[in-house]
């Protein structure tokens, strides 16, 4: 069974954005304006050592967002994804404190702004609803998992810095490159 | 405990370059050292800039010590259980060894003034919506481990929505209610010497072992109300201020860490709060023969008045200030 | 707006499965499909995906291959369709050039087929109100306009902006139209792109396009980047250069004043102070030549002229580049020393290098350094100067240009008369249709006409003073922003005072809304690339077809249907598609000019890509590697995909493209070349053809000139000739013997058409002869101005242009901090169309400058305050900082594409209903100032002056 997971090389990432519009464009029915379920961190912007890398739910194996839930409105699924259930989901926010890399989104809902049903990266692998409905469309977005693809994100990456797929895959591509980095003999500084 | 270290560790080593893999390459100068500085850099919550305009997002990784998962999930869920349900299984077996406190010589049929009915409309309008939060957070925190597996999903969203909506709306007259009798009542709270001795002797209710037969002295509170009227001033600024945090987070901008602090904080002042509120629940109700009367009328049984709070009184006597119901 | 079906024809395609369950799917456990293995660039097959290309579930779907419309790169991509609508857009992992990747403007691409913020139907100003019109109408009226104005003011008073956005067929067909008119009032963004480029480039060594390809890059172990920044402009660019920095452990140098993305990923970054180019790159060349690391032998072989060089390199030692270009001695050192020993290496530059009023120099200057280097003509090495739309090449290459005819065959009367000859038509007629008097000396039919850059002093210049009869009255503003031309209040000015405005365009853009007129503009709703299909030329000069996507959206027309119905209402139809067929509902069938447009492309070798041979390469793309382009198998085997030209003689003769020119290493028939003999064979009694240098296989092995029917003859090839092409080619040479047997001759022995020469340092044409450091005309270096000063003021063309007179003004005290411009990788050019895709949008909600932490706290402003900035010139924004340490002190940068805001006021109101972007801001051009290439007209949008204050 795999285990999906992305994997960001920061070497290769050029801050583009690919992936967060790539995002935008595959789960269009179920975004709006202001909700990015990932977006492109850069550090020491500007300055030598500046490096970007790309940020979504990284479907942790144990997630905090599962353990903190109060609705327990999440799930795995049997390929390592980790999904919420949207019609549980009461808009605590605990998920997003819970989140080490801020995945949880809220629409605003309500006249004093309180937070509407959560909103993260699928791994574009829909929700729980019938695969390919439009209930799953317009709250989940794309399920390319059932359709045999892998997420759009990364599908589409400008440089192939953002890896998604089984983790031992995602892994032996990653080792490759290091170990074609790591064997440059002319060294520069 | 390190189990939640090591899968997020996992995560993480997945999302970056360096971590994992570093050490399968030979040093190739500067450029690890970079790597190696991002990495320690991005672990230590670096800020970084971003287009996205959403909450926390200039922040790769945020991190916190993921013990408050476990802590919430294995202790403070039970234990707010525990505080409900395991006082009442205490008190209804306690009731049943000791008995209640009766008043001696029954009811005497003339009740004396004691609470106004403002003080009963603000006793209320914090002790309806806290029994409301009780439930309802209840269901919050402890629910899907006690509850959901019993009850259908439709059932569960529903019950745990309803919780959700109850509890944000409930908060403010309970935030109301708790701010009115804190300020409002406190001068009567202030501890007294007499106290120490009420406590000594567990107020008297005990009617078995060296404590049987005593009655101690009590103002217009006795030593037990006090220590829940100082007890529910300072968890209810905890948990009202810990509770805004998370009801009004637009407005105070916590941080992720500081919200999961308030989040163990409200959890831990909810299980003392609930633990008092059904030692009170029954003190007034069963244990106390005519002590429900107070929060109903505002008027108790002058029995009940010389019973227990007899310097009370015996000062609202001398001073005049003694009024019977017409 | 729903997103509705607009042909009944009703798309069949049978769905195929992949068949395989999602269970089944899952269980291969080590997934090695799609884009995770196209990721694997190390390993070799990989593109199993677009065989097992999967459908969505319900309606019927098409697969369409068409090509990103952002940047010059020329991403391929998997269009789906379900009944007429786009609703899918899959990464071609197969795609050689991309591998399935894309940048933000790509990966939003689908957007495209929404367009909520189109235009809908066309319309017209009437008393301050936007009027609906009737297609008919609107051609009834604009093309009466024309005749107006034609026959009081002549035919250069209607001036024909163009695009970098239609197919070659839309280019060729625009420049076309402008000749059937009767002017050279014709231009497009390359203009304010690459012009100098061009101009710099091919005066160097015969073409002024990128010598290799992007793929190539994979193979240099240096690669320099001098005013550019493909990790924001061009981002898929970045794949190959990434994959030449860990498989060759290949140097990346970046020369920018601002840190860039790209910087983030180079070895070694030089801040230079905007605008001297030069003196960096004598600066390198200097220690060059001091430590002996010049090629020798390929510069004695094919190098004319180093010496001047030499010596002009030894007027900037590096105590003196330090000063003027406020980079370390060490840092210049060691750019010139990465480069020396990380050979071959390639340079790339893009409009930081190219923007600027020495910009035909500077990209001389860049070429000369690659000619010392030797690194021409070889894998790995190369100009690669990357281009900014995507079918800016193509647009280019047809002639969308004020002073030429298409394959840069100039205006000169024998041009005019080949392309006569192409065209079938009589010359006399052609001629007739110009004015034929002549201005301030100048023939209007052979003089260039009034460029893109400076359409608006064609409106504002006192006509006497102008190379034509009277000022320009009336403009097509077709697929091209007015907002990233300099000077938007003289931009304003103009468009207030012509008689008419027409916008023909998918979105209103900033001519139908930035002017204040009540009357007098048309728009006019065109479809986008994904609503027509046709050729389209990537930076490399690859070919691609795009299949159609969709019909067009609303009522808008392609821009071929609108070209013709506009002949047909002015009366040259006829003559215009003389030789294009016409379909059952009038509309021109596109693959005769894509044929039209091989028959006369002989310079370039645009001859051999027929639209039959374009099409099968695009079908076949997944056959073409990503490491070399070329197909190792399949029905396009031994060739280069999308044939970049050259691709010499007629498709019959199956040329497969030349990948890098100038290459020596391989023959003439699979790609092989050497520098052009485009300037006679002397100059002042000195040899200019190559010396012992020559392509693989050449029967002459030396330099020689270029091919003519009298050359064939002495060399004794003449006979080589069929009868029918011996006709053809009687009295002609190379270039103009439509019958292709001269090139197909001259090939047959091994021989470059346009013969065997040195790249030239000098280029006595041109106003220096060397390129030479001239202090930008607002420089914050006023000491440097008398020892580097601008031009005198001088006549170009059709128009005064000033140099001394700007620069004798000192701005620097009052304005004191540098200002650049460039891109954001979210938009693109004037951001009308990326600013109207909500996906987009939504990453860059405001216009901004960066300016350094220094420069802020000196004026108390902290980052994302609102501030304004004014130019040197007196133009005022509204705009928010950023400070960053991006830019160093004294400089500041902003984005290019943002407009509908100007001097603080939204322009939202003079929108059509619906049709204002997402994002609206002010246009850095707006303070931008004057300067213009006296060689191209190219706008200096790099170096000028600015203050900031808080708003």
């Amino acid at each position: 069974m795999a285990t999906m997971k992305f994997l960001c090389d920061t070497k290769r990432c050029i801050e583009c954005n690919g992936c967060v519009t790539a995002c935008k464009n595959e789960n269009d029915s179920a975004l709006e304006w202001g909700i990015q379920r990932r977006r492109v961190v850069t550090i020491n912007d500007g300055v030598k050592g500046e490096a970007s890398i790309s940020v979504a739910c990284m479907h942790c194996s144990d997630a905090p967002c599962m353990a903190v839930c109060p609705a327990n409105c999440f799930y795995k699924t049997e390929d390592g994804i980790v999904l919420h259930d949207k019609d549980t989901c009461i808009g605590c926010g605990y998920c997003l404190y819970a989140c080490p890399f801020g995945a949880p989104q809220f629409p605003k809902s309500g006249a004093f702004g309180a937070r509407g049903k959560m909103d993260k990266c699928t791994f574009c692998a829909g929700g729980p609803e019938e695969n390919f409905s439009d209930a799953e469309r317009q709250k989940y977005g794309a399920n390319r998992i059932a359709e045999g693809k892998l997420p759009m994100c990364a599908e589409l990456c400008a440089t192939k810095a953002l890896l998604a797929g089984d983790a031992e895959v995602v892994s032996a591509i990653f080792r490759e490159r290091v170990a074609y980095r790591g064997s440059n003999k002319n060294v520069w500084g | 405990m390190n189990k939640w270290f090591k899968h997020i560790g996992v995560a993480i080593a997945l999302l970056f370059s360096v971590s994992v893999f570093a050490h399968d390459a030979p040093k190739v100068g500067d450029t690890n050292e970079v790597n190696g500085q991002i990495w320690a850099q991005l672990k230590a919550g670096e800020e970084g800039y971003t287009t996205s305009k959403s909450e926390f997002h200039g922040q790769a990784i945020n991190t916190y010590d993921l013990r408050v998962l476990e802590l919430r999930s294995d202790i403070l869920a039970p234990a707010l259980m525990a505080a409900l349900f395991g006082m009442i299984i205490i008190f209804v077996l306690f009731i049943k060894v000791n008995g209640i406190s009766k008043l001696h010589g029954g009811y005497s049929g003339k009740l004396v003034y004691r609470w106004s009915k403002f003080d009963v409309s603000i006793h209320w309008l914090g002790a309806i919506p806290c029994l409301l939060l009780i439930l309802t957070g209840l269901t919050l925190l402890a629910g899907r481990f006690f509850f959901q597996p019993y009850i259908g999903e439709g059932v569960w969203a529903a019950m745990v929505n309803g919780a959700k909506q109850v509890h944000d709306i409930m908060a403010i007259p309970f935030m109301l209610g708790w701010a009115l009798m804190v300020t409002l009542w406190a001068k009567n709270q202030m501890p007294k010497m007499y106290d120490l001795k009420w406590m000594m002797v567990v107020g008297g209710y005990i009617n078995f072992g060296p404590f049987k037969g005593k009655h101690p002295d009590a103002g217009f509170a006795n030593a037990g109300e006090k220590l829940w009227f100082w007890a529910f001033a300072a968890f209810g600024l905890l948990i009202s201020a810990s509770g805004m945090l998370l009801l009004f987070p637009n407005l105070f901008e916590p941080s992720r860490t500081l919200s999961l602090i308030a989040l163990v904080l409200h959890s831990v002042s909810a299980i003392i709060i609930t633990a008092f509120s059904i030692v009170h629940i029954f003190m007034a109700t069963v244990m106390s023969e005519g002590g429900m009367e107070c929060m109903v009328s505002g008027y108790c049984d002058e029995t009940w008045a010389s019973q227990h709070h007899n310097l009370w009184f015996d000062e609202i006597k001398a001073n005049g200030t003694l009024k019977y119901k017409e | 707006m729903k997103l509705t079906r607009k042909s009944n024809a009703a798309p069949t395609v049978e769905k195929k499965t992949l068949g395989l369950s999602r269970r089944q799917f899952m269980k291969q456990a080590g997934i090695t499909s799609g884009g995770i293995a196209a990721a694997s660039f190390l390993g070799t097959g990989m593109m199993r995906r677009a065989e097992a290309k999967d459908i969505p579930h319900d309606a019927p779907t098409e697969i369409k291959r068409t090509v990103c419309s952002a940047c010059a790169v020329g991403c391929g991509l998997y269009a789906e369709v379900q009944n007429g609508v786009w609703t899918g857009q899959e990464p071609a992992f197969d795609h050689p050039f991309n591998a399935g990747g894309h940048c933000a403007k790509g990966a939003a691409l689908r957007e495209h087929g929404h367009g909520e913020k189109r235009l809908k139907y066309p319309m017209k100003l009437v008393d301050g109100k936007w009027k609906k019109l009737s297609w008919e109408q609107a051609f009834n009226e604009v093309g009466d306009q024309m005749q107006t104005i034609r026959k009081e003011s002549g035919p250069d008073s209607v001036y024909f902006m163009g695009s970098a956005k239609f197919s070659n067929e839309g280019c060729y067909m625009y420049r076309k139209f402008a000749a059937m008119w009767g002017t050279n009032n014709v231009d497009h963004s390359a203009r304010i792109c690459h012009s100098t480029t061009v101009a710099g480039v091919a005066n160097t060594w015969g073409y002024g396009a990128q010598t290799n390809s992007f793929n190539d890059i994979q193979n240099a172990n240096a690669i320099f980047f001098i005013g550019a920044n493909p990790a924001e402009a061009h981002p898929v660019a970045m794949q190959h250069i990434l994959i030449a920095k860990e498989k060759n452990n290949a140097k990346l140098i970046v020369v920018d004043p601002r840190f860039s993305r790209t910087a983030a990923h180079a070895d070694l970054h030089c801040g230079l102070r905007p605008g001297t180019d030069i003196p960096f790159i004598y600066g390198m060349l200097w220690h060059i030549f001091e430590n002996g690391w010049e090629d020798k032998t390929f510069i004695e072989q094919r190098v004319f002229e180093m010496d001047t060089i030499r010596e002009e390199v030894k007027k900037f030692p590096p105590k003196e580049v330090e000063n003027i270009t406020g980079c370390t001695e060490e840092e210049v050192y060691q750019a010139a020393k990465l480069m020396a020993d990380n050979r071959p290496g390639t340079v790339v530059w893009c409009m930081g290098g190219t923007q600027h009023h020495v910009g035909n120099a500077n990209t001389r200057a860049y070429c000369i350094l690659q000619l010392a280097l030797g690194n021409m003509g070889v894998s790995g090495g190369g100009t690669n100067i990357f281009r900014g739309h995507d079918n800016v090449q193509g647009a280019t290459d047809l002639g969308l240009l004020f002073d030429t005819l298409p394959g840069y065959y100039g205006l000169k009367t024998g041009s005019w008369k080949h392309w006569c000859n192409v065209w079938d038509l009589d010359y006399g007629w052609v001629k007739d249709r110009f004015d034929q008097n002549s201005y301030l000396g100048r023939i209007p039919m052979n003089t260039p006409g009034i460029p893109c850059s400076r359409w608006h002093d064609g409106v504002l210049e006192t006509p006497e003073k102008l190379a034509q009869k009277d000022r320009v009255r009336m403009a097509f503003f077709w697929g091209q922003s007015v907002n990233t031309e300099t000077r938007q209040r003289d931009v304003r000015d103009a468009l207030d005072q012509m008689d008419t405005v027409v916008v023909v365009d998918p979105f209103p853009t900033m001519a139908g809304v930035m002017h204040r007129r009540k009357n007098g503009v048309y728009l006019l709703p065109a479809a986008t690339q994904f609503e027509t299909q046709g050729s389209v030329s990537n930076s490399g000069r690859s070919q691609q077809w795009r299949e159609q996507v969709i019909q067009p959206l609303f009522e808008s027309k392609t821009d071929l249907e609108i070209m013709y119905r506009l002949s047909q209402k002015l009366g040259f139809a006829d003559e215009y598609t003389k030789r294009i067929a016409k379909d059952a509902n009038d509309v021109l069938v596109i693959e005769d000019i894509t044929r039209e447009i091989n028959r006369g492309m002989w310079t370039i070798g645009m001859s051999g890509q027929s639209p039959e041979r374009l099409k099968l390469h695009t079908q076949n793309w997944g056959t073409f590697s990503n490491k070399t382009l070329e197909a190792a198998g399949g029905p396009a085997k031994g060739e280069t995909y999308g044939l970049p030209w050259p691709c010499w003689g007629t498709p019959e003769q199956k040329h497969p493209g030349t990948q890098i020119l100038y290459n020596t290493n391989k023959h003439v028939l699979e790609g092989g070349g050497n520098f052009r003999a485009r300037y006679g064979v002397e100059y002042k009694g000195k040899n200019l053809l190559a010396e012992g240098s020559y392509s693989k296989g050449a029967e002459i092995q030396d330099g020689y000139p270029e091919f003519t029917a009298d050359m064939l003859k002495q060399l004794g090839w003449w006979d080589d000739l069929t009868a029918a092409e011996k006709a053809e080619a009687e009295g002609k040479n190379w270039k103009t013997d439509i019958s292709g047997g001269i090139q197909r001759v001259a090939m047959k022995h091994g021989c470059i058409p346009f013969g065997n020469a040195k790249a030239r340092c000098i280029v006595w044409t041109f106003p220096d002869e060397v390129p030479v450091h001239r202090e930008p005309l607002y420089t914050p270096r006023r000491d440097l101005v008398s020892k580097y000063p601008t031009y005198a003021d001088m006549q170009v063309h059709r128009l005064p242009t000033l140099y001394k007179t700007i620069q004798d003004i000192d701005s620097a005290a009052k304005y004191p901090l540098g200002l650049t411009s460039g891109r954001l990788v979210e938009y693109e050019g004037g951001g009308e169309e990326s600013r109207s895709n909500p996906w987009l949008a939504e990453l860059q909600q405001e216009m901004f400058v960066e300016i350094n932490p220094a420069d802020a706290a000196d004026r108390s402003i902290r980052d994302g305050d609102t501030v304004w900035l004014e130019g040197a010139e007196g133009g005022r924004i509204k705009i928010k900082a950023m400070v960053t340490p991006r830019v160093k002190p004294g400089v500041t940068w902003m984005p290019y594409h943002f407009a509908g805001e100007m001097h603080g006021e939204s322009l939202a109101p003079n929108y059509p209903e619906g049709t204002v972007p997402y994002v609206i801001g002010e246009s850095a051009n707006t303070a931008l100032t004057y300067g213009y290439d006296p060689v191209t007209q190219m706008q200096e949008t790099k170096a000028s002056l600015c203050q900031i204050t808080k708003a």
